[in-house]
């Protein structure tokens, strides 16, 4: 595990990502067998259909059917704490990785040996796409395993899909972390501009479903991108997945000359 | 010499942090096979004319080569050949010293372990052990072994004698020596004079961002002011002494002669000659004396 700098900051992060995988295991485990009680509280619906429109579009957009599997799982794993778990997670490893090391004084002794600096973003960058992967790939497991044993009707490839949605999403406030760590080596600017962005795309999009003059920026927002496919009822939209893929591509491909040009802090 | 021997050379390198002066027109070289020492107060600009070299922080102006190759292009290449300490020595905590030095020698391609075992048994490194739980100084010694352990021609330490015990110093000086041996070059920063006149050949004296001079160790004693006590066998006349070139604060008590002399001692010694000596006393020069040495001219210049 100490061939390259990738090898050695997956190492690095095996203990963190150990607690993560187990943490977000149990959430799918417990939201699963919760849902047998759920779903014979049909009252529930009808209090839903009497929410305003804003309201709902709080509770997770278009969803009327609550009680059902995709509307209880879209509610309350999916619509806001999935994504803001895989988020606290990412936009900590992205300030962590270059602007952490940097601070810790530890970058400049690794930056003396014979490696580029393109090669020190690149590995760290990877390593993130890996863990967010790994941490999207069991929370997947735990939930269709739990899920099929309790006889839930719900199609585990689109649980599937609606993983690897938030997975991105998260992807897309990890690397913006990242970059600012790239540009600025600060570590709290890096968690403080990709959570306020964060915060700000997630009110730009809710508030875009009942302001009208906004609805026009919603586009701007991952968090559009992310909702509005509903895609643990309809599937993939490769249009909407590959905007976040661009919003992760392009915070990466800034990173590395962003980190080549600027000085190293001591 | 060929241009092959000048290991590092800048030409008026300058940084420039925002405002703020790291260094400014330095110019320097560093011939093959010698201990240069880069002797300064803190915040004189040694490191970052180190960091600089590296390539961590890049010239405001001017430009600089190491192994004549420059130092923004050929960085990689350059580190390849260089092992370096850093001056606030931070080290990867969650590791083990042996985990660290063999991941490094990965990223440098290849480590004879066998040389590490011997350097970490002179050096008594606790290689097994978590760097977290380790004291100042055997993190330094870890530090050191990393920048040795790959026989690199070119070492560069910022303030490498940093908590480390006086028996380790010991056994850090008889390696750069044998480094010196082997016809490496060692560039090394720091504050402490006597260390600096132990193993280096030459000297460049920086003070605020500035190199004020570049003297081999003989040529920096030979210029610097000294403390004089001489001790005759009956008074002296004031006078025999107030008249010579380079001596001052002459005081004479009880046939007990105290000055302050700059540069040669030959005009003292001979006039002393005329009377009765008993004993010569020279307070060796320290740090200080030696950058006042230098501030004074300077300030005289102007």
């Amino acid at each position: 595990m100490l061939n390259n700098i990738f090898l050695k900051t997956l190492r690095d992060q095996q203990r963190s990502l150990l607690y993560w995988i187990l943490y977000l295991i149990t959430i799918a485990v417990v939201m699963a067998l919760i849902y047998p009680t759920i779903s014979k509280m049909t009252a529930f619906n009808q209090y839903l259909a009497q929410l305003p429109e804003g309201m709902k579009e709080m509770f997770g957009g278009a969803i009327v059917d609550y009680t059902s599997p995709v509307g209880y799982f879209t509610t309350e794993l999916f619509s806001f704490m999935v994504p803001l778990l895989l988020l606290i997670f990412g936009i900590g490893y992205g300030a962590n990785a270059i602007a952490g090391d940097e601070e810790k004084g530890t970058l400049g002794f690794l930056l003396a040996n014979p490696v580029p600096r393109w090669r020190v973003v690149a590995d760290k960058f990877g390593v993130l796409v890996v863990s967010m992967m790994l941490l999207g790939l069991f929370f997947w497991a735990g939930l269709t395993i739990t899920a099929s044993t309790m006889n839930i009707d719900i199609n585990i490839l689109k649980l599937g899909e609606t993983t690897l949605g938030s997975v991105l999403l998260a992807l897309v406030f990890a690397s913006l972390s990242f970059m600012a760590g790239c540009i600025k080596g600060s570590k709290g600017v890096s968690m403080g501009v990709a959570s306020g962005i964060g915060v700000l795309t997630y009110l730009l999009n809710t508030l875009g479903g009942m302001v009208s003059w906004l609805k026009g920026y919603r586009f701007l927002s991952p968090f559009y991108h992310y909702m509005e496919p509903n895609t643990l009822a309809n599937g993939l939209s490769p249009m909407h997945i590959l905007v976040l893929l661009a919003f992760v591509i392009v915070f990466f491909a800034v990173s590395i000359p962003a980190f080549n040009r600027r000085d190293i802090a001591v | 010499m060929s241009d092959n021997d000048i290991i590092i050379d800048t030409k008026k390198l300058t940084k420039y942090y925002g405002k703020r002066l790291g260094i400014e027109d330095v110019d320097l070289e560093v011939i093959r096979g010698e201990v240069f020492g880069y002797l300064g107060p803190n915040g004189a600009g040694k490191t970052t004319t180190i960091r600089t070299l590296l390539d961590f922080i890049r010239p405001t102006r001017g430009s600089a080569t190491v192994f004549g190759k420059d130092i923004r292009q050929n960085s990689v290449e350059i580190h390849h050949r260089v092992g370096y300490l850093n001056g606030e020595l931070a080290l990867y905590n969650n590791m083990t010293g042996e985990d660290l030095l063999r991941y490094l020698g990965n990223l440098r391609g290849g480590l004879d372990w066998e040389y590490v075992k011997k350097l970490a048994k002179r050096f008594e490194c606790d290689l097994p052990r978590r760097i977290q739980g380790l004291s100042l100084g055997n993190k330094q010694k870890l530090g050191l072994l990393q920048a040795f352990m790959n026989k690199p021609e070119l070492i560069i330490l910022d303030e490498p004698t940093n908590g480390l015990d006086p028996l380790m110093q010991h056994e850090f000086y008889d390696l750069l020596t044998e480094t010196k041996n082997e016809g490496r070059t060692t560039f090394l920063s720091s504050h402490v004079l006597p260390e600096v006149e132990k193993v280096c050949d030459r000297v460049g004296i920086i003070r605020q961002g500035k190199l004020v001079a570049v003297e081999t160790i003989e040529a920096l004693k030979s210029h610097s002011i000294r403390q004089l006590e001489i001790h005759f066998a009956r008074a002296v006349p004031k006078e025999k002494f107030s008249v010579l070139s380079g001596v001052r604060d002459i005081n004479i008590r009880n046939n007990l002669l105290t000055c302050t002399v700059v540069g040669s001692l030959d005009a003292l010694v001979k006039a002393s000659a005329q009377f009765e000596v008993v004993n010569i006393i020279s307070h060796e020069p320290t740090l200080e004396d030696i950058f006042m040495t230098y501030y004074e001219r300077e300030n005289h210049v102007k």
